[in-house]
């Protein structure tokens, strides 16, 4: 699931939201809300291996010294998200990463409108397309940017902290 | 006596990966007492303690405290909170120190003010109240121990389990730790104690038990041993039998 092509969870959400699909009624063919939930459904498989990645890593001491101190079930729960919450912080961008540059679903669920739908990947896209390659690379410098912006972020709730704990 | 009896295992079976590491057919912690539990690697100690603090859930057998027997598949939270457990190698969560040793009040929804004033008091005892406002993660070995020693007795448990304390300190840790241990003990307290420490066993042993291969071996408490000669028998006993 984690290498689930953008294409097929595109019109995999398509027939569901399209006229005819099972959620035809709501009206989220072509609206920020249908590639909304496109997205969910491409990162949530991502974000739950690493956060499962994560929990599994983590030190068998843990439940048991929160047992012996007496946590309740809710109580232990509590624990290990907060030990864990580093890591969890990280997988959640690391997901959001993954949609920042994603374009399959956006242009297919999106339809790619003008001030409605339009994101920084399809508009690159488009603009490729009629030729005006410097306005596309301009908007591949912004988007390159937010995407180092929140490497950063990732690399300092996952490393940085751990680092100077160390 | 049955009253004499804190916890009680009978017919304790842990099998892990088709290897039986634990087959106890009886055994008993008596009260307020230090109950020594002693034993070559691979004997099953920390198994067995493991099950007497109500840790270990996975075994096969039935377990007693006072007398009742406690169904193992149900929580027994009020009971676990009657306990608490000394690690070899303790594990310490991410904060600092003073919300370490806090945190077993915090699960119990103690009122903060009195936290504070225990938790000050406890670090005090344990000469660590320098280092309350240290993070846990940069503590030495010695330290990150009384920590724990400190978080195990602030709950003020009925039964207190040590599992090999001493095992991975440095000698001047031990030192503190054997200088000062049955001090931090009160005389309601229960102690379950695996060690190797010859002379943790001399000075506070009430009773010993043996086990070998996961059994039973044998126990004996103070009285079985001739007192004049209780250094010479005491080594001896361990000698013979780990």
């Amino acid at each position: 699931m984690l290498s689930l092509p953008t294409v097929v969870v595109g019109i995999f959400v398509y027939s569901l939201i399209s006229r005819r699909g099972v959620l035809g009624e709501l009206d989220l063919l072509f609206t920020p809300a249908g590639i909304i939930m496109g997205q969910v459904i491409l990162i949530i498989p991502l974000i739950t291996a690493l956060i499962r990645n994560i929990i599994f890593s983590m030190d068998e001491k843990l439940y048991k010294t929160a047992i012996s101190m007496g946590a309740s079930r809710s109580q232990k729960f509590k624990l290990l998200i907060l030990e864990a919450r580093y890591g969890i912080i990280g997988a959640v961008i690391a997901g959001f990463g993954r949609v920042l540059g994603e374009i399959g679903v956006s242009m297919m669920l999106g339809g790619n409108i003008k001030g409605v739908t339009r994101t920084i990947t399809t508009a690159m896209s488009l603009e490729t397309n009629k030729g005006r390659f410097a306005f596309a690379l301009a908007l591949g410098i912004i988007l390159l940017s937010l995407s180092f912006l929140i490497n950063f972020v990732t690399y300092f709730l996952q490393e940085g902290k751990n680092y100077a704990r160390r | 006596m049955l009253e004499d009896k804190i916890i009680e295992v009978k017919n304790i079976k842990k099998i892990c990966r088709g290897k039986t590491i634990l087959d106890i057919d009886q055994f008993a912690v008596l009260k307020n007492k230090f109950n020594f539990i002693i034993g070559g690697n691979g004997s099953g100690k920390t198994s067995l303690l493991n099950i007497l603090s109500l840790v270990e859930q996975d075994f096969r057998g039935e377990i007693y405290y006072k007398g009742r027997k406690i169904n193992k598949d149900e929580q027994n939270l009020a009971l676990r909170r009657k306990f608490s457990v000394i690690w070899q190698d303790p594990y310490l969560y991410r904060g600092n120190v003073f919300y370490n040793i806090a945190l077993p009040l915090k699960l119990r929804n103690i009122e903060q003010s009195i936290i504070d004033k225990k938790v000050r008091e406890m670090a005090g005892r344990l000469e660590i109240s320098n280092l309350l406002e240290q993070s846990a993660y940069t503590l030495s070995g010695g330290e990150k121990q009384k920590t724990s020693i400190a978080r195990a007795l602030i709950s003020e448990p009925e039964i207190l389990f040590v599992d090999e304390a001493t095992t991975n300190l440095d000698e001047e840790s031990i030192y503190f730790f054997n200088s000062h241990f049955a001090d931090l003990v009160t005389d309601e307290m229960t102690v379950v104690m695996v060690s190797h420490d010859r002379r943790q066993i001399k000075e506070l042993a009430d009773q010993i038990t043996l086990l070998k291969g996961g059994k039973v071996k044998t126990t004996k408490t103070i009285n079985d041993f001739n007192f004049e000669l209780f250094g010479a028998g005491i080594e001896t006993f361990i000698a013979e039998l780990v």
